[in-house]
């Protein structure tokens, strides 16, 4: 055939980099409202739940079980199976309808009425819902903080580099698995240097995270996951009851944790059992609830490529966002894994989070170019600040971030790496040399760092683990060397685990330590006039519309 | 992850040692002059800023006995930052009277494991994992969580546990 020379160019667009597929119920290829997927049903006898999504309870499988005791308030699970899905869709997005109304429905829904509900919303009406239904008021986003050469100089750097950025919680993780206690020390000190308040984690297997938790390294943990289907749970290395138990381990230690799960990881696993991805992301989002959890990172998260790949999977993925609010919990929506190789389409992946506002609109947006991100690169990076911030002003939308003065970041990425040079001198770690810290203060990737010696390292974070240094060992560090100012921060989070206030839903600190979670900082949107408004924000609002690169009127020379 | 999981292992041998010797650890909370007469709801929210009288340490320490004057000093351990039991349950009040009766629950089960030390509790998450134990490894770690750590909820929640892996097949052999 003779080509068409416009649809030749229109294949050079990026764009056709990306992975499409039709859809495959048979194999899971599908957004919502698959085949296979069961019609939502529930009986329940005695108190005992007898069937569930057309299921008996013989056939239950240990996530059925695991929902039907713990995850549904049974009291009206009855009554809400009987409903118009279609109007408690209307309620969803009709702002005369408070939050809370809504809220007494949805707990009580089984997971194929979730999904039938969210399949009756366009994606208009899923951001209008969104925006009621997120559990804090105010919204927020979290960041990835990692290099691909785990330099701790450059990620206490980049640590506080986030902090003035505005990012309340941030997470590493390690390039090599062993450097784990350097990263979250590394990662803590840097933040905690720049923005007292700041949560940080590492995240790596279950078990490791919960012990760098309890040593006082990290604030919080997020990478707990759960499956939709008993095989791939099972794969996975956990039961629902082993994931619940290490949810409490989490809060006996005062350390705040959320689950994880996403659309797609059952087919990327091999056993969707033949349901569309939007149904067993409910049952996940229930699993979360059952377990008394606070909060869940969902939103296809690392497996967008699957959901992005069907028609409708974007919406869906929204829509899943939307489920983990119906049930009360807090929210950190995804937007964190490189998905499209479009800039138009990337766009468009955080659009629905963005605009509806949710308590971490990424999860994690990467603080660094996506060179050093070790997760595999995010839907947006550190050289898509300035595109974000106009984002934000354009539309007068609190994004979560706000932009920053080039003197006050070098500042920080020289105090940041400082600071955590103090803490590896003390602690006998090998020597973060001031070339390093010069380095870091400049560097925008680790192609920016001198080499160090990695064996070393790795051999003093074992140290450290095999010594039981813990977090107030860091804080004494700190002190030595007289971070007095960084100490007091880290003592401060450590010192806010006795209270425990950000084990609540949707938890963060600002700068001067005040919590602010859903139960302080509820959600009240009741459609115009009420709610979060960037604009009534006055302090947000005018750091967003200050941008750094605005011509100044008053100061232009004409 | 084979390192961590490496790493892992390691804590649970350390933690056999620890097993071996007598055990020490004091987890008694502080004594309860100051317990609130009624429930704990949103307007006693933060309890930090608004009901620092009621947030102790586990050794009984309060937050004011905790400063940076008090970590140089080496008056406070790492076991002085742990939350006790009392505060999450009191915690547990407020989650469940906004509205969130599961984070109580949670919270319940987390007041019991205040108790038992970081090893101990990585080893018990480990045994609940998928083929990871017999039936009776289940129950005796029940026993276990109520007799030495007078933790029914836990123990409950290990039984319960140990009925469903049973009847689904997720007990040791079973794959």
């Amino acid at each position: 055939m003779k080509r068409q020379k416009r649809f030749e160019e229109l294949e050079k667009r990026p764009i056709h980099l990306d992975g499409f597929v039709k859809e495959w119920p048979e194999e899971g290829f599908i957004a919502m409202m698959g085949p296979n997927d069961p019609k939502p049903s529930i009986k329940i006898e005695n108190g005992v739940v007898t069937e569930l999504d057309g299921k008996k309870r013989a056939d239950f499988d240990l996530i059925d079980l695991y929902i039907a005791k713990y995850g549904i308030n049974l009291d009206r699970a009855e009554e809400v199976i009987q409903m118009d899905s279609v109007k408690i869709a209307n309620m969803l997005c009709d702002p005369n309808v408070s939050r809370q109304e809504v809220i007494d429905v949805t707990t009580a829904c089984t997971p194929a009425k979730l999904e039938e509900i969210i399949s009756k919303l366009n994606f208009a009406e899923m951001i209008m819902a969104a925006q009621k239904m997120r559990p804090r008021r105010t919204p927020a986003t979290q960041g990835h903080v990692t290099n691909i050469r785990d330099n701790p100089a450059q990620i206490a750097a980049d640590a506080a580099d986030a902090a003035l950025r505005g990012f309340p919680e941030e997470e590493t993780t390690t390039a090599i698995a062993r450097y784990a206690p350097l990263n979250a020390i590394a990662i803590t000190t840097g933040a905690q240097s720049a923005r007292p308040g700041v949560l940080t984690q590492c995240s790596v297997e279950e078990a490791a995270e919960l012990s760098l938790g309890m040593r006082g390294f990290t604030a919080y943990a997020e990478t707990i996951s759960v499956y939709g289907t008993d095989p791939v749970f099972t794969d996975g290395d956990d039961t629902p009851w082993s994931k619940g138990f290490l949810a409490s381990c989490y809060a006996s230690r005062g350390l705040k944790m959320r689950f994880t799960s996403g659309s797609g990881s059952e087919v990327m696993m091999g056993y969707a059992e033949g349901k569309s991805m939007l149904y067993l992301e409910c049952r996940c989002i229930l699993i979360t609830k059952a377990s008394g959890v606070q909060g869940l990172q969902n939103g296809g998260v690392s497996c967008i490529g699957i959901p992005g790949a069907v028609p409708s999977g974007i919406r869906s993925v929204l829509g899943e966002n939307l489920v983990c609010m119906m049930v009360d919990l807090e929210c950190a929506s995804a937007n964190d894994q490189a998905f499209s190789h479009s800039d138009m389409r990337r766009t468009e992946r955080m659009m629905g989070q963005f605009i509806a506002g949710t308590d971490y609109i990424s999860s994690g947006y990467s603080t660094t170019p996506n060179y050093d991100n070790v997760f595999a690169g995010s839907n947006v990076d550190a050289h898509d600040y300035d595109d974000y911030y106009v984002w934000e002003r354009d539309l007068a939308v609190n994004g979560g971030l706000h932009p920053v003065q080039e003197d006050d970041i070098i500042k920080a990425r020289n105090y940041a790496a400082k600071a955590v040079q103090a803490v590896f001198e003390d602690l006998g770690l090998p020597a973060i040399k001031d070339e390093e810290v010069e380095a870091a203060t400049y560097a925008d990737t680790s192609k920016d760092m001198p080499d160090r010696d990695m064996v070393a390292d790795m051999k003093g974070a074992q140290d450290i683990l095999d010594r039981g240094i813990t977090g107030v060992d860091i804080v004494k560090a700190l002190n030595n060397h007289g971070f007095t100012d960084v100490a007091t921060a880290y003592l401060n989070l450590l010192r806010q685990r006795l209270a425990g206030d950000f084990l609540q839903t949707s938890a963060i600190f600002d700068e001067n330590w005040n919590v602010i979670s859903a139960i302080n900082n509820a959600n009240d949107y009741k459609g115009p006039g009420t709610g979060y408004r960037l604009w009534e924000d006055k302090e947000e609002w005018d750091r967003i519309k200050d941008l750094p690169f605005a011509v100044d009127g008053k100061n232009a020379k004409l | 992850m084979a390192e961590m999981d490496e790493l892992v292992k390691k804590i649970m041998a350390q933690m056999q040692q620890q097993n071996d010797a007598p055990t020490t650890q004091s987890t008694t909370a502080s004594a309860p002059t100051t317990a609130p007469t009624k429930e704990l709801d949103a307007s006693d929210y933060p309890l930090f800023s608004k009901h620092p009288e009621l947030i102790k340490s586990p050794s009984g320490k309060g937050l004011d006995e905790i400063t940076l004057d008090d970590v140089m000093k080496d008056n406070v351990k790492a076991d002085d930052l742990r939350i006790t039991k009392e505060t999450l349950q009191y915690q547990g009040q407020i989650a469940k009277n906004a509205g969130r009766p599961a984070i109580q629950k949670n919270f319940a089960r987390a007041a019991e494991l205040t108790a038992i030390p970081d090893e101990k509790i990585l080893a018990m998450y480990g045994a609940l994992r998928p083929y990871r134990s017999s039936k009776q490894d289940l129950e005796d770690i029940a026993k276990e969580l109520e007799t030495k750590y007078n933790a029914p909820i836990c123990a409950a929640w290990f039984r319960e546990a140990a009925t469903n892996y049973e009847s689904r097949k997720k007990l040791k052999g079973d794959n």
